[in-house]
């Protein structure tokens, strides 16, 4: 903790001693902010299991009325981001920053063709009158819990989608910011950091899928 | 000149320094309120002091906010009929008291204010790990503020603190209005846990090991944790319930086929645990204030530490003993029951530890002090109170009754409150450099002791005798309960109001401080008073721990001799 | 602690595909169990659910770097995981013993 240190690093902040010191600090930080991430959804899951353990049988009903391909198409699409989202790292660790800009913008298209689908999705079930809520008008499912699942259904992937949306705003910012030229090999803490957020949405996702798609 | 063997948190290995004793000036130039002045210097500051003391100003507006809506409550309650309020006003404002007490007030009262201002400075740390986001937690708490003044001045709110559905979902009151102000403070509460777990971490001073960290920053620690675990599931909780007035998606609604207690599931699941968040960084400042007006170490150090932690989990696994009659299954409330006692052992070792600090110190009564006892006898009637209402059969009897109230006033008000007015008076000098008349805050801590037990020990008379909690109108026999204590809320307030002068008038007028009024061994006494920006003008090192009453002076106020030449 | 001056670790270009290779598979793999083999309940969920955390470790050990940094993230990360498991088994504790599903008032 050298108080007057005159060769710190432009990216190092004054309360730090070291670059290692700030990277360690804010991933410790970022894995904090992931904590909290896994018990918000964490809320979501729980209210899912109750309501499966009730009414099982409405799970696999209503199972049934999700288009189990397009769901894997997305789990593989969104495989494929954290995939390039890990390759973007090692390229910013390696100093190439051509590979960091390519990387980051084929994930960002990756995280719309995601959410494209998703939008399909959506669009197919308001057509049947399968609307969160209130608005619930779907005859298809004989059972009296049906708006209940999905109630469950539109909250655990809405707000799975906004946290897609909100990825893809701060894998854009992380590619203005490569376009500036501010990331080296000594320097790419955001990089890592929105990386590791970027793959915890993939980790929600991954038990999203057979949670909701494919328990029959 | 000297050399120490100490290790920095950042690299843990051992390694030797050289250092030299820093003694610090008591009469200041350069402080951090005399540098970068000005209104928008302030609002736009990364400096966790000026952070810390703002939000020391919207915590007081608000409990003073929230204070008077308690007064105005007890007012009411003078009679067995209506006095001056109608009976909606009378729901709103209570449930206004309770969501502005425990919301705005005594989640970040001793963290964000008291906590951000001292938790770098005990760590010897220049900032915390992440300023930017210490200062968006502000104004996210404020943004938060603001959405509930809207509620208020649109419909207000009638549900009572805790949002209850299904009643919540029906409620003409501007339900959405607060819940979304409480999620968005939530965020405010994430940002600061998380910031203080990195900033214990990773930011210590050379020679600060675990087991050398003060017990407040334990205790904070403890509190950090539990406002990460548990602040997104009141986050999701509330999204839901607002979703639920947006689009009824029935998940709490049994109109619509779901189930209302699991709303109450979620919502205790983040609220109990917040009565720890609440209380756990008070029992941090009642080990610093007792060990540094005892004279003496600390008994029983690391007990005190790991049974914030032990608090902290076991306040995870008791939250349904606020169901016992809300139709929750017997299995879970049995088990919910026995669980609850267990909370008891780590709070018990807590004032057994404190109490045998006391065993043959010198013990000096300045006014911190005089709190700490307060607390100790007001927290112990709380904690023992709610043993009894943990036990199953008792609180059929009891709940949703004046006992209820009685308890937890005395747990967050007694314990909460109290331990935050002994660190205000304890960090007072340090922050503002000023001494507040000594005579006027023993004053104030009688008015303040005396006005507690008459507003709350009748309380618990009248809710054993059956008097539920929330009602309007009450019948005759409670009449003479009822008066006492809105003549002791009456005192209360005198209470708060002179200390409210007296520490005005220490700000205009009050005798410098010196650097260590208190003779205290704890780090943040090791600076001036009031800190330099950057809290210690060199890298403190630290090889005693704060509580080494024992060891010579010569081995505090120790900082690395030449900056310059200890870099690796 | 164990933090150091060491270098960040670098995972290379064929660790990163081994990982999302395997990923697929194991996508296609949960897909094909659940659509084509029908294990009789509570096994299927079992399966799926198993299958999803093997691939949950694969992105949490090798693209979000756990294996290789310091252990105090792991710690967090089970930290996460305990609690999310407490909550869900003592609401479980009530709603798997209740009289009624939904009590009426």
């Amino acid at each position: 903790m050298a108080n007057h240190s005159t060769s710190h690093p432009t990216h190092v902040q004054h309360h730090f001693v070291d670059s290692d010191q700030q990277f360690d600090t804010a991933k410790l930080g970022m894995w904090v902010f992931l904590v909290n991430e896994i018990l918000f959804f964490g809320g979501l899951f729980c209210a899912y299991i109750v309501y499966r353990a009730w009414y099982p049988e409405l799970f696999q009903m209503a199972a049934l009325e999700l288009n189990t391909f397009w769901g894997a198409v997305n789990t593989v699409v969104l495989i494929g981001s954290s995939l390039t989202v890990a390759m973007a790292i090692r390229s910013a660790q390696k100093n190439q920053m051509k590979g960091l800009k390519i990387n980051l913008l084929i994930t960002i298209a990756l995280a719309v063709v995601f959410m494209v689908i998703k939008g399909f999705e959506y669009a197919h079930k308001f057509e049947l009158g399968i609307f969160p809520g209130d608005f619930y008008t779907y005859e298809g499912l004989d059972h009296p819990q049906a708006n209940v699942f999905f109630g469950i259904y539109y909250m655990l992937t809405g707000v799975h989608a906004l946290h897609v949306l909100i990825g893809i705003g701060l894998i854009f910012w992380i590619y203005l910011r490569a376009r500036k030229g501010e990331f080296n090999s000594e320097y790419y803490t955001p990089v890592e950091i929105t990386g590791l957020y970027w793959h915890l949405v993939d980790l929600i996702w991954i038990f999203l899928f057979p949670l909701l798609y494919l328990i029959e | 000149m000297a050399t120490a063997e100490v290790s920095p948190a950042s690299t843990g290995t051992k390694k030797t320094f050289k250092v030299k004793r820093y003694i610090p000036s008591e009469n200041p130039k350069k402080t951090f309120f005399t540098e970068e002045r000005g209104l928008w210097a302030w609002l736009t500051t990364v400096d966790h002091k000026k952070i810390g003391l703002m939000y020391l100003g919207s915590v007081t507006f608000f409990f003073l906010l929230g204070g008077i809506l308690a007064l105005l409550l007890r007012t009411e309650l003078l009679t067995p009929a209506q006095t001056f309020i109608e009976a909606d006003t009378y729901n709103q404002f209570f449930t206004l008291h309770g969501a502005i007490m425990v919301f705005f007030v005594l989640v970040p009262s001793i963290p964000a204010a008291l906590g951000n201002f001292v938790l770098p400075m005990q760590l010897g740390a220049k900032d915390v790990a992440f300023p930017r986001l210490n200062l968006a937690s502000l104004y996210i708490y404020i943004i938060g503020a603001i959405f509930t003044f809207i509620a208020l001045a649109s419909n207000g709110l009638d549900t009572g603190w805790t949002f209850y559905t299904p009643y919540s979902t029906e409620s003409t009151s501007s339900v959405i209005w607060v819940t979304m102000g409480v999620f968005i403070l939530g965020f405010s509460s994430i940002l600061t846990g998380t910031n203080f777990i990195a900033t214990i971490h990773k930011l210590r001073a050379p020679g600060i090991t675990w087991s050398k960290l003060p017990l407040n920053i334990w205790a904070l620690y403890a509190t950090s944790i539990m406002q990460v675990l548990a602040t997104p599931v009141l986050a999701i909780t509330l999204l839901l319930l607002t979703m639920e007035r947006f689009l009824g998606i029935g998940i709490f609604d049994p109109s619509l086929g779901g189930d209302p207690v699991l709303f109450q599931h979620f919502f205790w699941f983040y609220s109990h645990p917040a009565v720890y968040i609440m209380i756990v960084p008070g029992f941090g400042i009642i080990s610093e204030v007792i060990t540094t007006f005892s004279k003496k170490h600390i008994f029983g150090y690391w007990a005190i530490a790991l049974s914030s932690l032990a608090i902290a989990f076991i306040g995870f696994l008791v939250w349904g003993h606020h169901m016992f009659t809300s139709g929750q299954s017997a299995v879970a409330t049995s088990v919910f029951s026995f669980l609850t006692f267990l909370v008891g052992i780590p709070t018990g070792i807590k004032i057994l530890n404190w109490v045998a600090t006391l065993y043959k110190g010198s013990i000096e009564m300045k006014t911190p002090m005089v709190y700490v006892f307060v607390f100790l006898f007001l927290f112990s009637i709380g904690g023992f109170t709610g043993i009894m209402l943990g036990a199953l059969s008792a609180d059929i009897h009891l709940h949703d009754t004046y006992y209820v109230v009685a308890h937890f006033h005395y747990v967050m008000m007694g314990g909460t409150l109290i331990a935050l007015l002994a660190g205000l008076h304890y960090w007072w000098p340090k922050m503002t450099g000023k001494m507040y008349n000594e005579f006027q805050a023993k004053i104030g801590a009688a008015l303040i002791f005396i006005g507690f037990n008459m507003t709350f020990l009748p309380q618990f008379i009248m809710g054993s005798q059956g008097m539920p909690r929330r009602y309007y109108n009450y019948i005759d026999q409670f009449t003479i309960f009822h008066q006492t204590s809105t003549i002791g809320s009456y005192i209360l307030g005198v209470g708060f109001l002179l200390i409210a002068y007296y520490l005005a008038k220490s700000l205009m007028s009050g005798e410098r401080a010196g650097s260590n009024p208190w003779g205290s061994r704890g780090l943040e006494w090791q600076s001036t008073s009031p800190p330099d920006l950057h809290n210690f003008d060199h890298t403190p090192v630290v090889i005693n721990g704060p509580y080494d009453y024992h060891k010579p002076m010569e081995e505090f106020q120790l900082g690395l001799a030449n900056a310059h030449d200890e870099k690796h | 602690m164990s933090e150091h001056n060491h270098e960040h670790h670098v995972s290379t270009a064929g660790q990163l595909w081994a990982v999302a290779t395997a990923l697929f598979i194991l996508t296609i793999i949960t897909v094909v169990v659940a659509k084509f083999i029908s294990i009789p309940p509570p096994f299927d969920v079992i399966t799926a659910i198993s299958i999803a955390l093997v691939k949950a470790f694969l992105v949490a050990a090798f693209f979000m770097n756990l294996y290789w940094d310091t252990k105090f993230n792991t710690i967090l990360l089970f930290m996460a995981v305990a609690f999310f498991i407490l909550m869900i088994s003592i609401t479980l504790l009530d709603t798997m013993y209740r009289n009624d599903v939904v009590p009426s008032f």
